[in-house]
């Protein structure tokens, strides 16, 4: 079990190393120039080259993707100077002559346009990305399996058959039609019954209380976020539901003289969960980095939102950092499936 | 309780299914007396109707409308007095099962649930019968694993299904079955999936257990040589109905039905070396009505005459297998090995080493059937398998017509694959469900271009289907329209498209009943001596071997333990390990029938 989660542990350290290698060549390797978008369209010749230089964007490429590296490694080699020391916010292990060798959490360094760290920046953002598609998939995954269930246990009743159909729609919605659609309907139109408003972030700024957590708001996001998974869900789940009710084993269970619930709630789903599991951790990550859509209709603050503008500004820094965020989310959810396949599959284990 | 002496008493049951294609009949009318501590066993063939009687005591069947119940099965219950199981509400039921009316499956691989340790699955069961806190659960729980005779109990109480053997899994189930004492013990086919020794050691487990838990058994199966050392009465049973009953005894002495005798017939024998097996048709015709008459002017008149008449002497065995061996040998298999390489842990470097088959060397001659047996993972299938190169062989030679094929290119293969075809164990995985029977068996011809044109082929593909006794119309139906028998006679007409030399047959009867493995058996006789054939046969079970092979090759781990003719492999086998084999074959011979009821008799009164 332990030698197990250590291979899936290294396996994603590889794949977030890949990561990196990709992201910084391609958005280096990108027609464009950050420093002429810096600079603007009137500057002299001597400017861009100061600002290239300040960026560190003069020197070659696999000099610039060396320090790139050495900037988000753990344990890294930086010179000694009190710029640096704020700026890395280090902690200093021994140093040779004027180097040192450093502990610090990974830099992501700052955006071209502010005076930030992207990890701050990123960071917010994030957190409303996560939560908002977190709440969508527990959203669907709840009435995703509880629906698959039903229809696997009445399967071929009108139920079934209704259930069914109005998944297919959920799936082959586009959600930026159905994040129109649910805005206006439960946001507008129904909005003195729900009390809902169209658009809104998780965090409200207002000039008396400062900032302040609005949970209302995520409920129609997260249910337009929620749909095509939900549909997706119930289907998996049925037809690996009725797949598992017709083995030998459930019969097994069934001539124990056990009840029904039991029967299916601990016998058959354990065995029907895993192909469910799977397409939960794919939405999730799906979810996490392209909600872009949602996000912007109901100008939810999230990742996605950043990563556009920022694509669009040239900051390469937050897009990489962004894009990096991203594939370390990606690969622990992996991780976390992983395990809960070893958990649920005691086959898997080995 | 009531003064009914009947544990289980069925009165007129019939279950109709409702499918797409109307309605079936799958049981007609039974009815059925069991009383308690007696053990009765059901015979049939697939289809007969004796499992849906089975589930349908314990209510397991699909709920109506797709399946509907008629008649009464009433039951003895501790709890409620006599009850019709039938009628009794859900809640009341599932007290019953599991508790009062248990039941073992026929597959063990697949009858335990594979996420939850076998321990865990029989304690479930008594802690919901049973007042009881889990660790008293726990101590019955072992002590019955030891009842049932699994070494280690501990190691299987934590293990997964996976984790053990197919033997172990079934005694896990009769220990479940077990678990609360239950009154009647409804056993499906327990044994069919498993090894000849296997199979002796679980009936014994039952056979032991029967008495010391003073249950009644419902056992059934359809190999009337199973039954016949076990129960005491037998009920035969054909499309849907009984059509006989009775003592073993009288059953196997004195058998009235056309149909019974054809069961009895067909087994194939330890003692004599037959020429053709007789089968059920031999002895009883249907017509369109499913009406069974009986064949008055037959071939066989009994049981008896049916084996008289034409069985080999020994004269002209002798003489058969000096011919044999003077030919020079259509394939040489020189100190053959397969390993598998099985690596422990991911950071470790260490590996084991599996040889699945260890330094084989043996000769096979043209028109001989080699007989290959033992027990399941003793390589045999592996070997099988590396002589046409579907799996490579590790090291070794296999000289086909003196080529040694394991060093010709992927292409001088192809070519030689024409000639060395394999007919695989299952009939249901192995036809591409997609395809019809015509394009399956056309494929083949189409890729070695075997025949000049399409016209030709198919011509050739109906001639073939009529050899394997099916019909120029079967040409445009799919696999799902057939039965299993039917499945693997269209295998076989597969592997004939290519005109092939040599045959492997992996267990290809091992999934069939007795009656349509008897009709398998001479169609593959029948197609050796028209088309000059060779086949190498692999099976577990050692009767079949005896018929139908000439020489026979005993495995045991990857190695040869011994190799001869079959009759002196029967008659005389040199190693404990053939002995042990041997024995393990149930009888099914009056001998030991009364043998047997003579012990049970005297451990009643006693």
């Amino acid at each position: 079990m332990v030698t197990y989660f250590l291979k899936k542990l290294g396996y994603g350290f590889l794949v977030i190393f890949g990561v990196i290698v990709v992201v910084f060549f391609i958005f280096h390797a990108l027609p464009g120039d950050p420093t002429k978008m810096i600079a603007g369209p009137r500057a002299t010749p001597e400017t861009i080259a100061i600002i290239k230089k300040d960026l560190g964007l003069d020197k070659p490429l696999s000099t610039q993707f060396a320090y790139y590296l050495n900037d988000l490694s753990v344990i890294s080699v930086h010179e000694d100077t009190p710029k640096n020391q704020l700026d890395y916010g280090y902690l200093k292990l021994f140093s040779i002559s004027n180097s040192a060798f450093v502990v610090k959490t990974p830099y992501l360094r700052k955006s071209y346009y502010r005076n930030k760290r992207i990890d701050e920046m990123l960071f917010e953002r994030v957190s409303a990305t996560l939560v908002l598609s977190i709440t969508a998939m527990l959203f669907a995954t709840f009435f995703g399996v509880i629906l698959g269930i039903i229809c696997a246990l009445k399967q071929n009743s009108f139920l079934d058959h209704t259930l069914v159909s109005i998944s297919v729609l959920g799936i082959s919605t586009p959600s930026f039609v159905a994040a129109i659609f649910i805005a206006l309907v439960f946001g507008y139109y129904l909005s003195e019954y729900t009390g809902l408003d169209m658009t809104g972030s998780l965090w409200v700024l207002s000039a008396i209380d400062g900032k302040q957590l609005a949970l209302k708001n995520i409920i129609l996001p997260a249910l337009t976020l929620g749909l095509r998974p939900l549909a997706i869900i119930t289907q998996l789940t049925r037809s690996s539901m009725i797949e598992e009710l017709c083995k030998d084993y459930v019969r097994t269970a069934k001539a124990k003289g056990l009840p029904q619930h039991i029967v299916i709630f601990k016998h058959t789903l354990k065995n029907a969960i895993n192909p469910v599991v799977t397409a939960i951790s794919n939405w999730l990550a799906t979810l996490i980095a392209g909600a872009f859509f949602v996000e912007y209709v109901f100008s939810w603050k999230g990742l996605g939102w950043l990563t556009i503008e920022s694509v669009q500004k040239l900051d390469l820094p937050v897009v990489m950092g962004a894009t990096l965020v991203v594939a370390v989310i990606f690969v622990f959810i992996t991780l976390v499936v992983d395990l809960l396949y070893a958990l649920l599959d005691p086959r898997v284990r080995a | 309780m009531s003064n009914n002496p009947n544990l289980i008493e069925i009165n007129n049951l019939s279950v109709i299914f409702d499918g797409e294609n109307g309605q079936h009949k799958a049981v007609k009318n039974i009815n059925l007396k069991l009383k308690k501590g007696e053990t009765v066993g059901i015979v049939g063939e697939s289809g007969s109707g004796k499992t849906v009687t089975s589930l349908s005591m314990m209510r397991l069947l699909p709920n109506p409308p797709y399946c509907n119940t008629e008649g009464e099965i009433l039951f003895n219950s501790r709890q409620y007095g006599e009850v019709n199981l039938l009628q009794l509400p859900f809640d009341k039921l599932r007290q019953l099962r599991g508790n009062e009316i248990s039941m073992i499956f026929q597959e063990p691989m697949t009858s335990l649930n594979p996420v939850f340790t076998c321990g865990n699955q029989v304690v479930e069961s008594i802690i919901r019968h049973q007042e009881t806190t889990i660790k008293s659960a726990k101590a019955r729980v072992l002590h019955l694993f030891e009842k049932v005779h699994l070494s280690n109990p501990e190691r299987i109480y934590n293990a997964y299904p996976h984790e053990i053997s197919g033997g172990q899994k079934q005694r896990v189930m009769i220990a479940m079955a077990l678990a609360c004492n239950p009154l009647l013990l409804i056993a499906d086919e327990p044994t069919t999936a498993l090894d000849v020794t296997v199979q002796a050691a679980i009936l014994e487990i039952l056979r032991e257990l029967r008495e010391t838990e003073d249950m009644s058994v419902v056992f059934i199966t359809h190999d009337l040589g199973v039954v016949a050392e076990f129960a005491d009465r037998i009920i035969v049973m054909y499309q849907g109905q009984i059509v006989e009953e009775g003592a073993v005894w009288d059953i196997f002495s004195n058998p009235q039905h056309p149909y019974t005798k054809g069961l009895l017939a067909c087994r194939p024998r330890l003692d004599l070396k037959l020429r053709v097996l007789p089968v059920v048709s031999d002895f009883m015709a249907t017509d369109e009505h499913g009406n069974i008459s009986e064949i008055t002017e037959a071939k066989f008149q009994s049981v008896g005459q049916a084996l008289m008449l034409n069985f080999q002497s020994d004269a002209e065995l002798r003489k058969h297998h000096e011919r044999l061996i003077q030919q020079t040998p259509l394939l040489q298999i020189k100190n053959l090995s397969k390993e598998f390489i099985k690596k422990k842990g991911i950071f470790s470097s260490k590996k084991e080493t599996v040889r699945a088959v260890n330094d084989v060397s043996f000769d096979v001659y043209p028109g001989e059937i080699l007989g290959l047996v033992g027990e399941s993972g003793c390589g045999k299938s592996t070997l099988g398998r590396s002589l046409l190169r579907l799996i490579e062989p590790t090291s070794g030679e296999v000289i086909f017509e003196g080529k040694n094929i394991l060093q010709l290119s992927q292409k001088e293969m192809r070519a030689i694959r024409k000639d060395m075809q394999i007919v695989f164990q299952d009939p249901y995985g192995s036809l591409n469900p997609r395809m019809t029977i015509g394009e399956i068996i056309m494929e083949p011809m189409r890729i070695h271009s075997i025949m000049n044109n399409e016209k030709e082929r198919r011509a050739y593909v109906i001639e073939l289907l009529e050899t394997v006794n099916l019909n120029a119309y079967h040409f445009n139906r799919y696999p799902h329209e057939f039965s299993g028998g039917q499945r693997q006679r269209i295998c076989i007409a597969r592997a004939l498209a290519l005109q092939p030399k040599f045959i492997i047959c992996d267990e290809s009867v091992s999934a069939l009943d007795v009656s349509v493995q008897a009709q398998v058996l001479n169609l593959l006789n029948e197609l050796k001596a028209k088309f000059n054939l060779t086949y190498i046969f692999i099976s577990h079970d050692l009767a079949v071997v005896k018929f139908i092979a000439d020489r026979i090759l005993v495995m045991k781990e990857g190695q040869i333990v011994e190799m001869g003719f079959s009759e002196d492999i029967y008659d005389k086998p040199k190693r404990a390990y053939t002995r042990q084999l041997i024995e393990a074959i149930p009888r099914g011979d009056l001998d030991t029938i009364r043998r047997i009821m003579l012990k049970r008799k005297l451990q009643k009164t006693s």
